[in-house]
């Protein structure tokens, strides 16, 4: 490689540190200008509310209440009404897009369990083509991926718009109409894959007719953000708008590039494929999860975030190094070594936003830990937080070439991802659905049982399914690493 | 808009909107912070000028099997590149379709047989084992003497097959007896010129 090439991605890592850097002065001289009297102005004075949970049964709720109760008040009553305007605003956009997220969630749920299945029974179901593990699996990601994950991350996020912008949603039915056409691209898309028209990428698998339909879709979803966002009666943005303005800007910058037909070929193409693929991980669905994360926690625990300056640096760096990490999915591939090389640096960096939202989130939490043992909200969002912490480090070890050459194609990588998309993003999404759903249907939770059952057989599922296959995957890869035994020892 | 607050008791109960405290960010976490930094600058700047002007080295290390022209030929690895995809690995044939070459007469006749037939191919009917079976099997000349013999070797001695071993001069001497002959042989004429099994 040229000393000149070398130099201009040096220039990358460089200005994205000096970016930092940067936020770090700025934070330490209040270059911001937002004291901590700045950020009270928000509030009218002495608004506070009592714990809530509406997961929680009431005497559960008693114990959350006294807990917090000594230190405030009754809830005013112009933040109720602002909060009552906003809910019935968002009320059909967000149920729109939460009911159709838990369709594809079923259906997500079942291609996956039969793809799992056919890994120990490789003759079961293999009569038709469109049964075939390799039609069934990609239709498992698109549709967890797209369809659940997406839509109920959009869902939550039309909710927190009006709650963070103090205003009513304006043009809800923007959000609709593209909530229709998502769900007919996704339709299409699935059916494609079934047929055998996969384009032939992870991630990217949708033929790109389909991926036009998601394209304006999500664009119809987003109006309704900057509408919101112009008509905005608050001064400051709070930490979680952030994650969805930009979350809304970088996903259709992401999916049209990476859709475009026939734009890259070759060595180029798998370069856009993993560059795509993980940010849509890191870009898309991270913020949409820290968004709910960063709400929902301080919501339910009553007190306020502990530092706005590791917001802005959790945000910040997120958005600084992120964009880069994707192509550690092809060390060793045919791919230019700076260009593997720049991708593992800024997977390492990438702990760095990572350890100021757990600290953010620890800090806010401390001395309110009790609490998860009585509302199911809360213990949903907190353990998806800190999945989001473990699986973001475990990410970033799997980066360096040393541990990639063991774990690269084994089920460690499996399991490491739905630590992420299921660990941190649908625990986050569980939560905060609990918490949605009441203020927008005015109802209460009829079955408390019910939610707990549904904490623990997700929690114990998921301990199944990440731990086997997080040793199995190690062993499997130290078993192909090895020449003396056979390919079939690695998979048996 | 001009609603008024409905009675939703889960919004009565609710917390305050979130806000963040100004809490600085304490230094210890700026060290780890930095030291992260510091590991990426060395990394990258280690392998970026470590890389810079190396001659690259492509696929794995594992010790490359080494041929020897003198070995003999695999009739095993012979039979599975040219024979087990209609005869298949069993050497059971397809029924009704390749005949079997486990317990087949022709194979264990006497040698002229099965080589006259890979050198030149069969086409048209022919009973094997009491079955009838109507098809074309290619000619197999372009292989060395030595793949023929030790395929056919293999083949005669395998499933259950107990047959003479066939050499590479009894091959060679094999082309030279018909070496004229252009057509697969028939049935018939197999039966005719060579003998019947």
């Amino acid at each position: 490689m040229s000393l000149s090439i070398a130099f201009l991605l040096a220039m990358t890592f460089l200005i994205s540190v000096g970016g930092l850097a940067l936020l770090v002065w700025a934070l330490a001289n209040d270059q911001f200008g937002m004291g901590q009297q700045a950020a009270e102005t928000i509030f009218a004075p002495g608004e506070v509310g009592e714990v809530e949970d509406p997961a929680t049964p009431s005497a559960a709720r008693a114990v959350m209440q006294n807990a917090r109760k000594a230190a405030h008040q009754a809830s005013d009553s112009e933040e109720l009404f602002e909060r009552t305007i906003a809910d019935q605003s968002s009320r059909m956009p967000v149920l729109f897009w939460l009911s159709s997220s838990m369709v594809w969630l079923l259906l997500g749920s079942v291609f996956g369990v039969i793809a799992s299945i056919k890994l120990h029974l490789p003759d079961w179901l293999v009569q038709e083509a469109v049964l075939t593990f390799g039609r069934i699996r990609p239709a498992h990601l698109n549709v967890v991926a797209y369809g659940w994950a997406s839509m109920a991350g959009v869902g939550v996020g039309l909710w927190l718009i009006p709650r963070l912008f103090k205003t009513a949603l304006v043009g809800g039915h923007y959000a609709i109409a593209g909530g229709l056409i998502w769900n007919a691209g996704l339709i299409f898309g699935t059916a494609a894959i079934l047929a055998g028209l996969s384009d032939g990428l992870e991630w990217l698998e949708f033929p790109w007719q389909t991926d036009i339909a998601l394209v304006i879709g999500g664009a119809l979803a987003a109006v309704p953000l900057i509408l919101t966002l112009i008509k905005k009666r608050v001064g400051h943005l709070y930490v979680s708008a952030w994650y969805l303005i930009a979350a809304l800007v970088w996903f259709p910058m992401l999916f049209v590039t990476a859709n475009i037909p026939n734009l890259f070929v070759g060595v180029d193409q798998a370069m856009l494929n993993w560059w795509f693929a993980h940010n849509v991980l890191g870009l898309w669905m991270t913020p949409l999860g820290l968004a709910a994360a960063y709400y929902f926690i301080p919501k339910i625990i009553g007190k306020p975030i502990r530092s706005y300056g590791l917001s802005l640096i959790g945000f910040w760096a997120l958005a600084l190094f992120y964009s880069q990490v994707g192509l550690h999915h092809l060390i060793g591939g045919p791919v230019p070594t700076w260009a593997v090389t720049i991708s593992i640096v800024h997977s390492v960096m990438m702990v760095i936003p990572v350890i100021a939202v757990a600290v953010n989130h620890h800090m806010t939490m401390l001395g309110s830990f009790r609490l998860m043992l009585y509302s199911p909200t809360l213990r949903f969002v907190v353990l998806g937080a800190m999945m989001y912490t473990f699986a973001s480090v475990q990410g970033s070890m799997e980066a360096l070439r040393s541990v990639n050459t063991i774990t690269h194609f084994t089920h460690y990588t499996v399991a490491h991802a739905h630590m992420g998309l299921y660990g941190f993003l649908s625990f986050v999404l569980f939560g905060s659905v609990y918490f949605i759903l009441p203020r927008l249907l005015d109802w209460e939770w009829p079955h408390a049982w019910a939610i707990s059952l549904h904490f623990w057989l997700v929690f114990v599922g998921w301990g199944i399914y990440f731990w086997p296959l997080t040793l199995g995957g190690w062993l499997q890869g130290l078993a192909m690493l090895d020449p003396a035994r056979s390919f079939m020892e690695s998979v048996s | 808009m001009s609603h008024e607050p409905r009675d939703n008791p889960a919004q009565h109960r609710e917390q305050r909107e979130p806000e963040e405290l100004h809490t600085p960010i304490g230094w210890p976490l700026l060290v780890v912070f930095l030291g992260i930094i510091a590991w990426g600058a060395f990394y990258y700047f280690h392998d970026l000028l470590s890389a810079t002007g190396a001659t690259s080295e492509a696929g794995d290390r594992r010790s490359v099997v080494v041929v020897d022209p003198t070995a003999k030929a695999d009739g095993a690895a012979v039979y599975a590149g040219n024979c087990a995809a209609c005869h298949q690995a069993t050497g059971m044939g397809l029924p009704g379709a390749f005949p079997p070459l486990a317990g087949s007469e022709w194979v264990l006749a006497s040698k002229d047989i099965p080589i006259q037939i890979l050198l030149h191919g069969m086409s048209g009917p022919i009973t094997v084992k009491g079955s009838l079976y109507a098809g074309v099997m290619p000619a197999f000349a372009q292989l060395e003497d030595a793949e023929i013999a030790a395929v056919l070797t293999h083949v005669r001695k395998s499933w259950g097959n107990a047959a003479a071993e066939i050499t590479a001069d009894d091959i060679a001497s094999g082309r030279k007896a018909f070496a004229d002959k252009s057509t697969p042989w028939s049935e018939a004429e197999l039966k005719d010129k060579v003998g019947a099994p």
